[in-house]
């Protein structure tokens, strides 16, 4: 635990040099770099001996608070570890990434953004391993309000204010629904220890199987996690932020709030069938829309922040799977599916911060997010093309990369419920929203790919690219390796995860017998082969080519005159005829006129629901305006009016204890 | 792992690129024309293979990646599958989320070679190949789903050869279906047609030429031959039988199955584009009819 | 015969399904004609000992619902010269989704449904189904002729549903039958309403234009 402390300091002490060093950039750059990489080393060495096997440390601080709630706890159980790592790993590569790219996009207030930036990420550490209510809220309203700072970074534009703005809301909203769950959680008595070992005992005693506890979390949590129809705030903000920031918050800061579901499971003994189900189905739900809407997008970043929502969604149903596990007593497949969904989330830290890493190299080299100006990157910028595809084909979960190996698992704990008896057969319909989402992320990956980095370039901007600096390239390719690594030898990572899946489900790792280990074994088997036979295959075949003449011709127009830029098939074009069968799901709006076509994709929830119903409730309120008009006197009336009201209350409450 | 299996796999690897051909002469011989020979697409290979090739000046390396892995991910595929009617090379549980992906894989290679070529012809058929691949992926898996709860096993060499029911004879149809898609055939393409506008796979490799279409093409006819053996191993349990019998009946299953491509494809027409979502959702709710059956009993 | 009810059963739904995804008029008339076909034969596979009273209502069901009925709507068809698209107010492809949750819900119904005697759980789920599925078409089609097709397809479904107490109430499943003689009125109502008014006001939705 001191280890995991010194780490933090490390962090905080990375930060501050930042800061102090400033008027000495390239000196600044060496010693944050330094010291942020000592400090998550250090801090995140006690998560993989815990992961290993070895003990959970744990550690009492007596903090004197005017709030009361006991002391506070810290501590790094399985659980807290293997978050604990999606938030240094990921977390280190942006940090790294952002010391080259903020450099070049703006000289001042830099500093003070990475400084800001370890402040998030030891804030972040604070979250998963704090283990009483008082210092987790407090880890997670700090968390919170610096991500507002690091997303409005570039304040002077105004759709980013906006975008902060709406952020802001929707996690003060978020965390309001975690007060009331921890408040409701410990009950009426107030005073006793708010750790969370106090709350796991008193979870028997909750009314309704912890009906409104368990409600109040899918709601707090998922606000921040950002299931639909919860989400409408992400996207804006994951846009909206400089790339490295959007790679933590899409790849880190959603995973809170899986961490916090996660946690309210571990404490809850038994949770509700009912709400296994719910998470099921939300999971479905946002994995299908959110890449639905991602493929409408035209925009790389909304895009890829569209992603994050189908991927929140396909750990949720790990998720919901797991509980399900619980609930109808199949020990394996709650086993299965929080080792999915822990996976996964791992998987998608490492995916998505790389392709946000990617999509800022991108921009940083064009100028532009526009996906229909972009183009023929990959002969421009070889290495950044070949960490995005890497990025890519893990995301869309193919094989031989990580995100195969999490959807995988998730697969076989729907599978292991369809082939018990009962209700939780059902979770067949998981299947079958899995198999979609995984074709839906194919087309959407292929366009991305396609339209930004083959073809012929679509702008002068595109066809002025350049590599992306090394200070940028080597965080990306720390994060492919992460992803060919667990791909090629998923038994490193399936393991570990298993065992932090038995410790939430509080089952012993029954999997010897289910086929499980072995499985993991051939599937790395077959990601070497994939990589394999298409390299000794594609050195064959160039060997073969060598031996054949061959020529360079403009490509084939079918006749017409030489193809032109202008003729490429476009990102929407590409998006349309899918959009198209998914009719007023897909939320697109198309304009055509003789000459051109224009396709918007509409915010359903933030343009049908939230803007609306934020609209009624400030007309109302512009009705109390006569209320405020300036004179003191008025106001002094309101005041002794408030207070006769609550004496008069106050009095009503002792006569009623007294009777 | 048994040799009988690798036997198989490598007597389908050497027969596959026969079944588009007995397709084509079956449509042939019912439009009343003599068509070409059965083994048309051998000579087609050998001849492509010997002539040399022209390249883009606007292509990268994942134009001649993707040749490549049009044949490499269906032969993985194929380790998976038990063609001899026991087990497959490769087998685990809930391999058929690998067979999946892995023909997904080299879809992805594809669409990505047809984009580099920045052609807009390629780059329609590239996302008409998407977004049909994607509502056929759901039908693939509900038929799965079927075979596991038949069978209770999560392995497709464990899951093929349940006892016959009902809801089997909805899960082959349905493969039917999904196999006319990923083939490329009618109803939802036309291998034969020539007009670039109206074409989805054909269109996606016109740039490729010489022993990379050899590749493309000889990749096509394997796909077509693993999807015309999953619904022969879903109707007709092989397992009792002989190591060569059990071949020979998957080996007939299989013309069966190219012989009934090339009927629907002399009786029907292509469907309209916007048409085709409808007759692949159609696959689907076969598939879903048959858990619901599969459900019942 | 257990597994040829089955296959019979299974089919009744296929066909069902092909009303709800099909953009033809004429195939929807076919299909519903082949469903009146299975019906027919469906008695013959379910009743292992054929009686008189079982051949009978197989043939009269075949000639009422597979040849006379299919046979007047194409003549419907022509003598109104109604356009051969369905014109869906819901797309087929939500019909089709919606049809297979129909099933689904029908499915879970027919497993709890306390009916007496011992019959192959499908049936009851097949019968439910084809109500719902009709009233899906009934409500989701704009044209009438459709409609009445609809119409048809709930009728059979009550006509499975009676097969269950064949037995029991005699002639449940003959009374059934006569329902068909609405549709005949149904049909003569359409081409009569085409001889005095153009071809547009077969469309039901004009029918909300008939309040002062």
């Amino acid at each position: 635990m001191t280890l995991y402390f010194l780490g933090l300091a490390a962090l905080v002490a990375a930060g501050l040099s930042a800061v102090i060093l400033g008027r000495r950039p390239a000196f600044a750059d060496r010693s944050y770099g330094l010291l942020a990489g000592a400090g998550c080393v250090l801090a995140g060495l006690p998560a993989v001996r815990v992961l290993a096997g070895g003990p959970a440390p744990g550690v009492q601080l007596a903090v004197p608070t005017p709030a009361g709630g006991g002391p506070w706890v810290f501590g790094i159980d399985l659980l807290s570890a293997a978050f604990l790592l999606v938030v240094l790993g990921p977390g280190l590569a942006s940090a790294l990434y952002g010391v080259r790219a903020l450099r070049s996009e703006r000289a001042h207030g830099s500093n003070a953004a990475r400084l800001l930036f370890v402040l998030e990420l030891a804030a972040l550490a604070l979250v998963v391993t704090a283990r009483a209510v008082v210092p987790f809220l407090i880890a997670w309203e700090v968390m919170a309000v610096l991500a507002y700072f690091l997303v409005t970074f570039e304040h002077e534009r105004a759709e980013v204010r906006r975008a902060g703005l709406v952020y802001l809301v929707a996690t003060h909203t978020g965390t309001l629904a975690l007060l009331a769950l921890f408040a409701s959680w410990a009950g009426p008595s107030g005073g006793g220890s708010l750790s969370f070992d106090a709350l796991a005992a008193r979870a028997d005693a909750l009314p309704a199987g912890g009906a409104l506890v368990l409600c109040l979390a899918l709601f707090g949590f998922g606000l921040k996690a950002g299931l639909v129809p919860l989400h409408f705030w992400l996207p804006d903000a994951h846009a909206s932020a400089p790339s490295h920031v959007s790679g933590l918050m899409s790849g880190v800061v959603i995973k809170m709030g899986i961490y916090g579901l996660f946690r309210v499971v571990s404490l809850l003994a038994a949770p509700p069938a009912w709400w296994g189900w719910l998470v099921l189905a939300l999971g479905a739900v946002s994995a299908v829309l959110g890449v639905l809407w991602a493929l409408a997008q035209h925009d790389l970043k909304r895009l890829l922040a569209y992603h994050s929502v189908e991927n929140i969604g396909i750990i949720l149903m790990g998720l919901g799977a797991g509980v399900l596990g619980i609930a109808y007593r199949v020990p394996l497949v709650a086993v299965l599916g929080f080792a999915g969904a822990i996976l996964h989330t791992l998987n998608h830290a490492l995916f998505k911060s790389l392709l946000f890493l990617g999509a800022g190299a991108t921009y940083h080299a064009t100028g532009t997010r526009e996906l229909d100006r972009l183009g023929g990157l990959a002969r421009r910028m070889p290495l950044t093309w070949i960490a995005f595809l890497i990025g890519s084909v893990a995301i869309v979960g193919l094989p031989p990369l990580n995100g195969f190996v999490s959807e995988w698992v998730v697969y076989q704990a729907l599978l292991g419920g369809v082939t018990s008896a009962g209700p939780i057969r059902l979770s067949l319909v998981g299947i079958a929203a899995l198999a979609l989402v995984g074709g839906l992320a194919l087309a959407c990956f292929a366009k991305v790919c396609g339209i930004v980095f083959l073809g012929a370039p679509r702008s002068t901007a595109a066809a002025r690219g350049h590599e992306a600096a090394t200070g940028m390239l080597a965080p990306m390719l720390g994060l492919a390796a992460a992803c060919v690594l667990i791909g090629l030898a998923p038994a490193l990572a399936v393991g570990p995860a298993l065992a932090v899946g038995a410790s939430v489900a509080r089952a012993a790792v029954e999997t010897a017998g289910s086929g499980i280990p072995q499985a993991v074994t051939r599937i790395g088997l077959l990601s070497l082969m994939v990589v394999a036979l298409l390299g000794l295959g594609s050195l064959a075949w160039a060997a073969l080519r060598r031996r054949r003449p061959t020529s360079q011709a403009e490509t084939w127009g079918c006749g017409s005159a030489l193809p032109n830029v202008r003729m490429q098939y476009t990102a929407s074009s590409f998006a349309a005829p899918l959009l198209a069968a998914y009719g007023p799901l897909a939320g697109v709006r198309e304009t055509r006129s003789r000459t051109a076509f224009h396709s918007h994709a509409r915010e359903i929830v933030l343009e049908g629901a939230i803007l609306p119903m934020w609209a009624a409730v400030r007309g109302a309120l512009w009705r109390l305006r006569p209320i405020q008009h300036g004179r003191l006197w008025v106001y002094l009336l309101y005041l002794i009016a408030v207070l006769l009201l609550l004496l008069l209350y106050l009095a009503g409450l002792v006569g009623g204890t007294s009777r | 792992m048994t040799a009988g299996s690798l036997l198989s796999l490598g007597a389908v690897l050497v027969l596959a690129p026969a079944l588009p051909g007995v397709a084509t002469k079956t449509k042939a011989l019912l439009t009343g024309r003599r068509g070409a020979p059965v083994l048309q697409l051998y000579r087609d290979l050998l001849r492509l293979l010997r002539k040399g090739a022209v390249y883009s000046t606007t292509t990268t390396w994942m134009f001649r990646l993707a040749p490549v892995a049009a044949v490499v991910t269906p032969l993985l595929a194929g380790i998976l599958l038990p063609l001899d009617g026991r087990g497959a090379v490769l087998q685990f549980s809930g391999d058929f989320v690998a067979f999946a992906a892995l023909l997904a894989l080299g879809r992805f290679t594809l669409i990505l070679a047809a984009l580099d070529t920045g052609s807009s012809l390629e780059g329609m058929g590239a996302s008409r190949d998407a977004a049909f691949a994607s509502l056929v992926e759901p039908g693939l898996f509900l038929c799965f789903v079927v075979l596991i709860l038949a069978t209770g096993r999560l392995s497709l060499s464990g899951m093929l050869g349940a006892a016959p029911a009902p809801s089997l004879a909805m899960v082959a149809v349905s493969l039917f279906f999904v196999l006319l898609a990923e083939a490329s055939r009618v109803p939802v393409d036309d291998p034969a047609t020539h007009l670039e506008l109206t074409m989805i796979h054909e269109v996606a490799v016109l740039d490729h030429s010489g022993p990379d279409l050899a590749l493309l093409l000889y990749g096509g006819a394997l796909r077509l031959a693993l999807f015309a053996a999953l619904p022969v191993s879903v109707l007709v349990s092989r397992a009792p039988l002989a190591a060569p019998l059990a071949l020979t009946v998957l080996v007939a299953g299989m013309v069966v199955v190219a012989v009934a491509v090339g009927i629907v494809e002399s009786s029907m027409a292509r469907l309209r584009l916007s048409r085709v979502p409808q007759f692949l959702v159609a696959a689907s709710v076969l598939a879903s009819l048959g858990v619901i059956l599969q459900l019942l009993t | 015969m257990q597994h040829l009810a089955d296959l019979v059963l299974l089919l009744v739904l296929l066909t069902s399904f092909l009303i709800l995804g099909t953009t033809r008029l004429t195939t929807c008339i076919r299909a519903v004609a082949a469903q009146g076909g299975l019906l027919g034969v469906l008695p013959l596979v379910l009743e292992p000992r054929w009686s008189a009273h079982t051949l009978g209502l197989a043939a009269g069901t075949i000639l009422v619902k597979a040849i006379v009925l299919p046979w007047f709507l194409t003549w419907a068809i022509r003598e109104a010269a109604v356009r051969r698209e369905v014109e869906p107010r819901v797309g087929y492809i939500a019909s089709l989704i919606l049809g297979v949750v129909a099933v689904a819900v029908a499915s879970a119904v027919a497993t709890r449904l306390p009916v007496p005697g011992a019959h192959p759980i499908l049936l009851l789920a097949t019968s439910l189904s084809c109500v719902i599925m009709g009233l899906l078409v009934l409500a989701t089609r704009a044209k009438a002729l459709i409609q009445v097709v609809g119409y048809l397809m709930l009728e059979n479904g009550i006509y499975v549903f009676g097969l269950t107490s064949v037995d029991r109430v005699p002639f449940l499943v003959e009374v059934g039958v006569l329902l068909d003689v609405f549709v005949g009125v149904f049909i003569m109502g359409i081409v009569v309403f085409h001889i005095n008014r153009e071809f547009d006001s077969l469309d039901s939705a004009r029918l909300t234009e008939l309040k002062d």
